[in-house]
């Protein structure tokens, strides 16, 4: 299961008479590659391509050094030939087995098997579950016992196709947590389908976005959360539509909880962010995932001393776009750039420049994250 | 020498038996067949499947007696291959039996199968699992009422069947005079003591057929229904 150097190259296309799906990519493997995309934009037909589940695909699909499927050749590799898992939107548990019965039923067709059955159902918790019939578990619990069944067959790649769209927002947390540890301690990469850019943020090491069947951006989380705040993009397209304009950081932790109950992080220049603590941020966390939304960043021109608002940033105005009634501007502080929102009628008044330096100010409750 | 009524039984549960048997093995993999089935022809393939449901007995077996007779390319066929004349055999009714029962074991298979749908069988191939392992696996736990529904149903109308094996199986002690034939024979011959005894034993042996199904499936619901209370 150690791939050190997975890589998924993809070359195919699949089509129906109302929809076509096209792609070219060479995706690196790390940690949580997240797919983002509006419904019907091809999110889950990639997945099912990749684990042969779809039937009207010609191309070809590499994992690392195994052919899974090349049309050209006629190599069809079929699904339990693979090495791929899929955690699927609903949980898909055998019905007449217990919980324990569904672990097995994965674990006892591995071969090879590295993994023991009962650290994973440690990781996952569900000892006090393992004799219960499936029925009677909630969606939660059920989509545990199918991430759980899904890593015991020992996938080289493990697939996760809206595995959190059906879960309360504690559920969600609580399995984005567990996915993210079963990454780390087992180092399985995974792709991960979401309609949630929240979700995705948290989690995901690169971002693959998808509009129409066909991938308009691929690359580093940050970056790309970031290049759908463009404006000028055809005008804000189907895909910047679903998402807020917002700053996506990650940032090493400087301070957790002091006496006020602030966590601090720093950015490179040394300057710190301030966000609500958590209790459930630990020492071990070193880097912290969050996000800013445009819209809960505003500008000062001197420094808000008397301001109840507890984060304010120098830096520098590196770009200015205008849409409408509306402002984006990207301000450089600690060679971190920040995305803010404001109404033109502001920026005339503070007749803001490229290369002004100016104060940005939010509040610590704006600085978002829901897990670790 | 044995009971003549008894000999009949025997060779009637012999018959259903073996039909029965014929007919899981053959009818399973046609229902799944039907099952998956998307192209035009379904509709007809269904409609032949279904065809002894509608037909009269009598037609299947007017037919089936032609094409085991000697004269014909089936029975000519069956005869190089055992020496023995397949007309008026107990080979012969329990073709004929398989083919009259057909509908009853294809139909619910099918119907189960259509309703477990493919999704469960996909998570089974993503863990590992080949599609014969699947099927022993996944589909037969999951749809065992239905096999025993079809099993049931295809014995039960097996013992009850006449015109066809009237047709072709004749009136053979031993071989091919089954419990309607026996009875059928009392009622010619005015001999309705016997009749009787026939009549109600067939009648209270599928009554208790029926029942021990409906009761086989019906602690599983009973349990679910208390597990979730």
């Amino acid at each position: 299961m150690k791939n050190k150097e997975a890589q998924l190259d993809i070359n195919i296309s699949v089509s129906y008479s109302n929809f076509n799906l096209d792609i070219n990519q060479i995706m690196p493997l790390n940690g949580i590659t997240g797919i983002f995309g509006h419904s019907a934009s091809g999110k889950s037909t990639l997945l099912r391509a990749i684990a042969g589940l779809e039937k009207n695909l010609s191309g070809a699909i590499k994992l690392s050094d195994s052919q899974l499927v090349d049309t050209e050749q006629g190599t069809y590799l079929k699904p339990e030939a693979r090495h791929v898992g899929l955690v699927f939107q609903n949980s898909r548990l055998f019905e007449h087995l217990s919980v324990l019965g569904n672990l097995e039923y994965a674990a006892k067709r591995c071969k090879n098997s590295q993994l023991d059955i009962n650290d994973i159902i440690e990781l996952t918790k569900l000892k006090p579950l393992l004799n219960n019939h499936v029925n009677q578990l909630s969606g939660g619990q059920q989509q545990r016992v199918a991430l759980a069944r899904a890593i015991l067959a020992e996938p080289k790649l493990l697939l996760l196709d809206e595995p959190l769209s059906a879960l309360d927002q504690h559920s969600k947390k609580a399995l984005l947590s567990m996915m993210l540890t079963i990454q780390k301690q087992l180092n399985l990469p995974m792709l991960y389908v979401s309609h949630s850019l929240d979700e995705l943020q948290q989690v995901c090491d690169n971002l693959l976005i998808m509009s129409q069947g066909k991938i308009v951006n691929f690359g580093n989380i940050h970056q790309v959360i970031h290049s759908l705040n463009d404006l000028k993009k055809d005008d804000r397209d189907e895909v910047t539509e679903l998402t807020a304009q917002q700053t996506s950081l990650s940032l090493p932790i400087k301070n957790v909880c002091n006496e006020y109950g602030l966590t601090s992080l720093s950015l490179k220049d040394g300057q710190a962010i301030y966000l609500d603590c958590d209790d459930s941020y630990n020492k071990k966390t070193e880097q912290l995932r969050c996000f800013i939304l445009a819209s809960d960043i505003s500008i000062t021109l001197t420094e808000p001393v008397n301001s109840s608002i507890v984060n304010h940033l120098l830096g520098t105005i590196v770009c200015i776009q205008q849409n409408k009634n509306k402002v984006l501007l990207t301000v450089e502080c600690g060679k971190q750039d920040f995305f803010v929102t404001i109404s033109s009628f502001s920026q005339q008044k503070l007749s803001l420049k490229i290369q002004q330096q100016v104060y940005l100010q939010f509040k610590a409750s704006a600085v978002r994250t829901f897990i670790h | 020498m044995m009971n003549p009524d008894l000999q009949a039984l025997i060779t009637t549960l012999q018959m259903a038996g073996l039909t029965t048997v014929i007919l899981l093995i053959i009818g399973t993999p046609l229902a799944w067949y039907l099952a998956k089935m998307t192209s035009q022809f379904k509709v007809l393939l269904e409609a032949i499947v279904a065809l002894p449901l509608v037909l009269p007995p009598t037609v299947l077996g007017f037919y089936l007696l032609i094409a085991f007779s000697p004269e014909h390319l089936p029975g000519q066929l069956w005869q190089q291959a055992t020496g023995q004349q397949l007309a008026f055999s107990f080979s012969a009714i329990v073709i004929g039996s398989v083919l009259y029962s057909l509908p009853f074991v294809v139909q619910p298979l099918q119907k189960a199968f259509e309703q477990l749908g493919d999704s469960l069988l996909e998570a089974g191939s993503l863990l590992g699992a080949g599609p014969i392992d699947r099927f022993f696996t996944i589909v037969f736990p999951l749809t065992k009422a239905s096999f025993i529904t079809a099993a049931t149903l295809g014995f039960a109308h097996t013992v009850g069947e006449f015109g066809v094996i009237l047709m072709i199986g004749g009136n053979i002690p031993g071989e091919t005079r089954v419990l309607s034939i026996a009875l059928f024979d009392h009622v010619e011959a005015f001999d309705y003591a016997r009749a009787h005894i026939l009549s109600i034993g067939l009648l209270i042996g599928s009554m208790l057929l029926l029942a021990a199904i409906y009761w086989l499936n019906l602690p599983k619901k009973a349990k679910r229904k208390s597990r979730v209370n």
